[in-house]
């Protein structure tokens, strides 16, 4: 490409205009990342001059399970309700929470203390209580940064996910992904900047949403790519049969040909940042083969990673395509884990999920780590809300179900500049409410000038994982409808509590 | 250079001899810089910057702005003030220089207020008469002028996309050269507003705006009965029904007096909002984010307007109050509708509805005769509908008879749309404080208009009949205007409001202020008449320039027009311009989406179990060539050669698309089934009517670009051609593979190697730029 074409340089100045003049601080390096190729960016790095302050993570691996899942089974150790089983909800604890309609119509809310031994795992704080049902994640306790206080308003599953990822319950906004791809462009030049993949589970009770990774009302270029297990790894990836790749090569020196013939005539620079997409396509067909070729791993890898990485499509395939995709310069990677909502059958359900996940999540964090890869490298795990303390239909010792639950759930961070091995806030007895250290229950309102120490709504999550990223969540806007929008609405507390 | 950049602006602005001008050169500043603190949400006693009167009262010995003592102003004070500055030093945005020197001047002209601008209806300005007259003023002060006039058969087929998003068929195009007449091309142009693809082009904006979706959108995202209303609107556009009328029935044309079919099936409109049935979810909470769609859709696609800030607090830019949303709301709070939808398909209140075109052509034959039978028999108080079963019982009826017998054969084809009904009771709409469904406040509200744009005409009833006549009055300051910007991006690429989604304080200002408003009374003028405005738009030598960038005027986002339209086309566009060029294309207009090929498992992936759009079942046969905007739009999940390509997904309103380019695209047009199938079935026709590779070549580039190939294309074309050719010779299997993607047969009469070939060179046209663009 000509960089010293007038019209050319036009447009580049126009789109810096609109750069500085949309995103407050003109970070949304990712504009011209597409206009100009990446290489023009490399030099920048993470913390370039992209970014609004020096970034702790390159990239972030986002491991989302959906459908909630409950923190009393997995995180949140609550002795003392096993003293009260099967007895009704105090009043005082429920204290006029909305209950969703599925629960609203029980006669009594019987507490359901989990039938899960939970062991106190060495952290750098004050240790960490996990459940039997993550055996795996129990060994990195102490690269963990595990959040009991997280919490959001929605109470039900489409509003809560869009919520958590898009920032508002009504869909229409972009997702977290596609704010990170906005504000961060890409460092590969092969493949693409956020990648999105959905793995398998037994129990794919809740649905996905393409706005859950879609680019809202910024540029559509910045929506999730689905990296698949079934069919093209990307979308339209492989040419058909009967196509070589000597084939694709004539077909594109033609294409080149021709559109070069009609940047000739027209001067647009468009048709040039097109042809570099057509080249970077063609790129893209041997870097995401080798991406998916797992044989040059060890036998070790898939020790720690499980047998089931090799099937494609598993959780923890995913894990391993992730810090693959880590490897190679993508820096925003989301897997969607369904399953989750666990309303009858919780003990079966949560059992095969936590076996679908376990192993790979605590794969993830070793491999990253003695790859010297974790420092800069944020992972993420959670869901859209916690469960609740009180059962939901009929309670026996062996089997019970939860309802959705908002005012608390458990996720945790590790690595990319969060606080390795601590255990931030708590729950009062019930697994019901935020409370402070001697148990009391807080009941936070956030504004946006008022945070509650010890609480981490689903808004100060996602500032905090912006922040990581080298990005002020205040700062990341994008004018639409008159409004600079922000992931965080205007909301959102930085978590520097949590932060190394 | 920041020094000199100032220096430059001020001389041709803050400095300048003439006086500023309040409405587009303070009031954004204000707005961006100030209101946040100091505009219509301001906090009890907290100074308020939005009206002269509030700047410049009496603060305790001394006023914000002192139009006596202009120097004295706390404002001049404190924005340079170093110690304690406004906007505070801690504030979010902080003014630039030039923004100070504006506003000093501006508080020393006297700190004059005035209304916004596209609060004030428009009127036409005298100075100019055409589209081409206020273009060619704004150039002319750049010492520039229009460029001059592209080549006639570029024309054709820019003329052809904008209208009705495909090209001349070759024949047309032909004709249109040989004709050397005056008028040749207006001739042109009113064929292609005649075509019955111009009103499936047009309704596909209309449907990214009013977000037209096959499934409810939220949770289950199960199907939806709704294209009745999607074949509505394609059928109004092509019949031209006045934009006033147009608007009217889809708000409100359950409330005319007797509505008719179409009428009723036309507030389809007001029944798009996503919709949910999740078990957890309450119904209260439901009915109140309902509201807050249609409200904010409204707010969108007639207003130009953010509504969703009034939603929890006064806006904090433009002049809504908070109470005036919901007064807007109640406007929509009382339609028949459950807040959940049951996950069913037919949601109600729904009614039965002709299933295509042809049905619906059909029907309404039927019913124009049984109308004319019954005029001279009177006793029109009753519905027609009784009236002819009446007159049926009678023996000397047998064309009675036959009517009514064929009306019920017809509808008992009919199929489920939902539509709108009033309550008998309306429900009582109160504030919600900050938007929180379980927190209504203060008296029950009438549903009423925001102030700042009128008021509802007099005799208007207050229910959606009455809103629509407000929408549709020649006093409102917005409807016009805003229609009009996004007709003219449709033909430009790019509006004279480049926001069009934001006609507010915050929006940006039109690049011709002047032939924004001349347009928007003309189409009120013209009766709303939307073919009179883009035949106005597109006879104009402004669209008909040249589209090449120029070098002798800087204008790279083509804010002058001082060159044609050019933009990437749409993802429908793209798709129907390879099945037409294939001659695959299935003329048939209406019906329920159509499921083209798709990579398996998209939908299964994402779908709850209990979902019935969980898998995606493949149409067979000619429901595979149907116009893109038939494609089945699942909100959760649309067809990805849609959304890669753009499209929105239907799940909130869109009056502007990105056009990006990413390799994605790349992977699609070369990889994509029916995209393969095409260029196999157009390398079939090239074969068959082309009789060497030159005129095959002529064809392909007739076909996509009205126009042959140049010498350098051809030579590129040409190397592949050869380079194919021999592979294919030598390599039977990898041709058959090749040539037998996609359902439809195979011409088995032409030469393997000439189809694989072939598939190849035409695959390839159309994915470069001389097919993708618009130029």
């Amino acid at each position: 490409m000509n960089l010293h074409d007038p019209h050319f340089e036009n447009r580049l100045m126009m789109t810096r205009r609109q750069l500085f003049g949309r995103s407050a601080l003109g970070v949304g390096t990712a504009a011209m990342a597409n206009l100009l190729g990446n290489d023009l960016l490399a030099s920048s790095g993470p913390a370039g001059p992209g970014t609004h302050h020096p970034a702790k993570a390159k990239r972030v691996i986002y491991l989302f399970m959906s459908g909630g899942p409950s923190h009393h089974d997995l995180w949140d150790y609550k002795p003392k309700m096993q003293e009260m089983f099967g007895q009704d909800l105090p009043e005082y604890v429920r204290d006029g929470q909305r209950i969703t309609g599925m629960t609203a119509g029980q006669k009594t809310l019987p507490v359901c203390p989990t039938k899960y031994k939970f062991t106190k795992q060495e952290n750098n704080d004050r240790g960490v209580y996990v459940s039997e049902l993550l055996p795996h994640t129990a060994t990195v306790a102490k690269d963990l940064c595990v959040v009991h206080s997280t919490f959001t308003e929605a109470i039900n599953h489409d509003p809560a996910i869009t919520y958590i990822q898009t920032g508002s319950q009504i869909p229409g906004r972009p997702s977290l992904g596609a704010w990170l791809s906005y504000g961060l462009g890409s460092t590969n030049d092969n493949l693409p900047g956020y990648v999105v993949m959905h793995a398998h589970s037994s129990f794919a009770e809740q649905s996905l949403f393409g706005r859950l990774w879609g680019s809202g009302f910024l540029p559509s270029d910045h929506q999730g790519v689905l990296m698949r297990s079934q069919g093209d790894a990307v979308l339209y990836l492989n040419n058909p049969k009967g196509v070589t790749r000597k084939d694709r090569r004539a077909q594109l020196d033609t294409l080149v040909a021709l559109n070069q013939e009609q940047h000739k005539r027209f001067a647009d620079p468009d048709i040039l940042a097109r042809i570099k997409q057509h080249e970077m396509a063609y790129r893209m067909q041997t870097s995401v083969p080798e991406l998916m070729d797992l044989s040059g791993e060890s036998d070790s890898t898939f020790e720690l990673y499980g047998e089931e990485a090799r099937n494609p499509g598993t959780f923890a395939a995913s894990c391993l395509n992730a810090r693959r995709l880590a490897e190679r310069g993508v820096r925003n990677i989301q897997i969607f884990h369904r399953g989750w909502d666990a309303h009858g059958a919780l003990p079966k359900e949560h059992e095969s999920q936590c076996k679908d996940v376990d192993q790979g999540c605590a794969a993830l964090i070793k491999d990253l780590k003695q790859r010297g890869m974790l420092d800069e490298t944020l992972v993420v795990w959670g869901g859209e809300f916690g469960r609740t303390a009180y059962c939901q239909g009929g309670l026996t010792r062996a089997n019970y179900g939860r309802d959705h639950h908002p005012r608390c759930f458990t996720v945790w961070m590790a690595g990319g500049g969060v606080k390795p091995g601590i255990t931030y806030g708590q729950t009062d007895d019930f697994g019901y409410n935020i409370a402070d250290a001697d148990g009391n229950p807080l009941r936070p309102q956030p504004n946006k000038d008022r945070w509650t120490p010890g609480t981490m709504h689903i808004h100060d999550l996602n500032a905090t994982i912006l922040h990581l990223l080298g990005i002020d969540h205040r700062k990341l806007t994008y004018r639409y409808q008159g409004r600079d929008f922000r992931l965080t609405d205007v909301h959102g507390h930085v978590m520097y509590d949590l932060l190394v | 250079m920041a020094l000199l950049a100032i220096s430059i602006l001020i001389s041709h602005t803050a400095f300048a001899a003439e006086r500023l001008d309040f409405s587009r050169e303070i009031l954004p500043i204000l707005s961006d810089k100030c209101f946040v603190c100091h505009g219509p949400d301001a906090k009890e006693k907290e100074l308020r910057l939005d009206s002269f009167e509030a700047a410049t009262g009496d603060r305790g010995g001394y006023r914000a702005i002192d139009p006596d003592k202009p120097e004295a102003s706390e404002v001049l004070v404190r924005i340079h003030d170093k110690e304690d500055p406004m906007p505070p030093v801690d504030a979010e945005k902080q003014l630039t220089d030039v923004e100070r020197l504006m506003l000093e001047k501006w508080v020393k002209q006297g700190g004059n207020y005035a209304k916004h601008w596209a609060f004030i209806p428009p009127v036409k300005a005298t100075s100019q008469k055409s589209v081409d007259g206020y273009v060619s003023a704004a150039l002319e002060k750049k010492n520039s002028n229009l460029a001059p006039e592209a080549d006639r058969a570029t024309l054709a087929r820019r003329a052809g996309f904008i209208l009705t998003g495909l090209p001349p068929e070759p024949e047309q195009l032909e004709h249109f050269l040989a004709d050397k007449s005056n008028g040749a091309y207006e001739k042109f142009v009113d064929a292609m507003l005649d075509s019955p693809r111009y009103g499936e082009h047009q309704a596909r904006y209309w449907l990214d705006a009013v977000r037209y979706g096959d499934t409810h959108g939220l949770h289950l995202d199960n199907r939806r009965g709704i294209y009745p209303y999607r074949d509505w609107v394609i059928q109004a556009l092509n019949d031209n029904l006045p934009l006033d009328d147009f608007i009217t029935w889809q708000l409100a044309g359950d409330l005319l007096p007797n509505p008719t079919l179409a009428q009723q099936v036309a507030t389809g409109f007001v029944r798009m909002n996503p919709t949910t049935s999740e078990g957890g979810a309450l119904p209260q909470e439901f009915q109140a984010k309902n509201n807050f769609d249609r409200t904010e859709t409204l707010g969108t696609v007639f207003l130009g307007l953010t509504m969703s800030c009034a939603r929890c607090h006064t806006h904090k830019y433009d002049p809504i109050v908070h109470n005036e949303y919901y007064s807007l709301l109640a406007f929509f709070n009382s339609t028949a509708e459950k807040p959940l939808d049951g996950n069913k398909y037919d949601y109600g209140p729904a009614l039965k509805a002709p299933k295509d075109h042809t049905a619906w052509n059909a029907w309404e034959a039927a019913h124009q005769e049984a109308l004319e039978l019954l005029k001279p028999l009177g006793d029109e108080a009753k519905p027609w509908r009784e009236r002819l079963i009446n007159l049926s019982k009678q023996e000397s009826q047998p064309k009675a008879n036959e009517l009514a017998t064929r009306l019920t054969d017809l509808e008992a084809d009919f199929t489920t749309t939902l539509v709108a009904r009033e309550l008998e009771k309306p429900r009582p709409t109160k504030l919600l404080l900050r938007g929180e469904y379980n927190q209504p406040t203060g008296d029950a509200l009438e549903p009423n208009v925001p102030a700042v744009m009128g008021a509802l005409p007099p005799e208007a009833p207050k229910n959606r009949l009455g809103l629509a006549q407000w929408l549709t009055s020649r006093a409102h300051p917005l409807v016009s205007r805003v229609l009009i910007n996004r007709v003219w991006q449709r033909v430009f690429g790019d509006g004279l409001v480049r926001t069009p989604e934001d006609f507010g304080v915050q929006g940006e200002q039109p690049t011709h202020p002047e032939l924004l408003d001349w347009l928007a009374v003309e189409l009120q003028e013209s009766g709303w008449d939307l073919k009179h405005m883009l035949r106005l738009m597109v006879t104009s030598q402004t669209f008909k320039q040249e589209s090449a960038w120029r070098k002798d005027i800087e204008d790279p986002e083509n804010r002058l027009f001082s060159r044609g339209p050019s933009f990437r086309l749409d993802a429908e566009v793209l798709r129907d311009l390879a099945l037409w060029a294939s001659e695959l294309l299935d003329p048939h207009m209406g019906g329920e989406g159509v499921k083209p090929y798709q990579p398996s498992g998209l939908w299964s992936a994402l779908a709850h179990p209990a979902s019935n759009t969980k898998k995606y079942e493949r149409d067979q046969t000619e429901l595979l060539y149907r116009r893109s905007l038939y494609v089945y739009w699942k909100r959760t999940s649309p067809h990805p050669m849609m959304t890669l390509f753009d499209a929105p997904n239907r799940e909130s309103s869109c009056v502007r698309r990105s056009r990006s380019s990413t390799s994605l695209q790349s992977l699609a047009l070369f990889n994509e089934t029916q995209r393969l199938e095409m260029g196999r079935k157009l390398a079939e026709r090239l074969l068959r009517e082309g009789s060497n590779d030159t005129e095959r070549l002529d064809l392909l580039f007739t076909l996509l670009a009205s126009r042959n190939p140049t010498a350098t294309e051809r030579n590129a074309c040409d190397s592949l051609i050869n380079a194919m050719r021999e592979r294919f010779q030598s390599d039977a299997e990898s041709a058959q593979a090749l040539v037998s993607v996609g359902e439809a047969p195979r011409n088995e009469a032409l030469d393997l190697t000439d189809l694989a070939t072939w598939t190849q060179v035409a695959t390839t046209v159309l994915a470069s730029d001389v097919a993708l663009l618009l130029y």
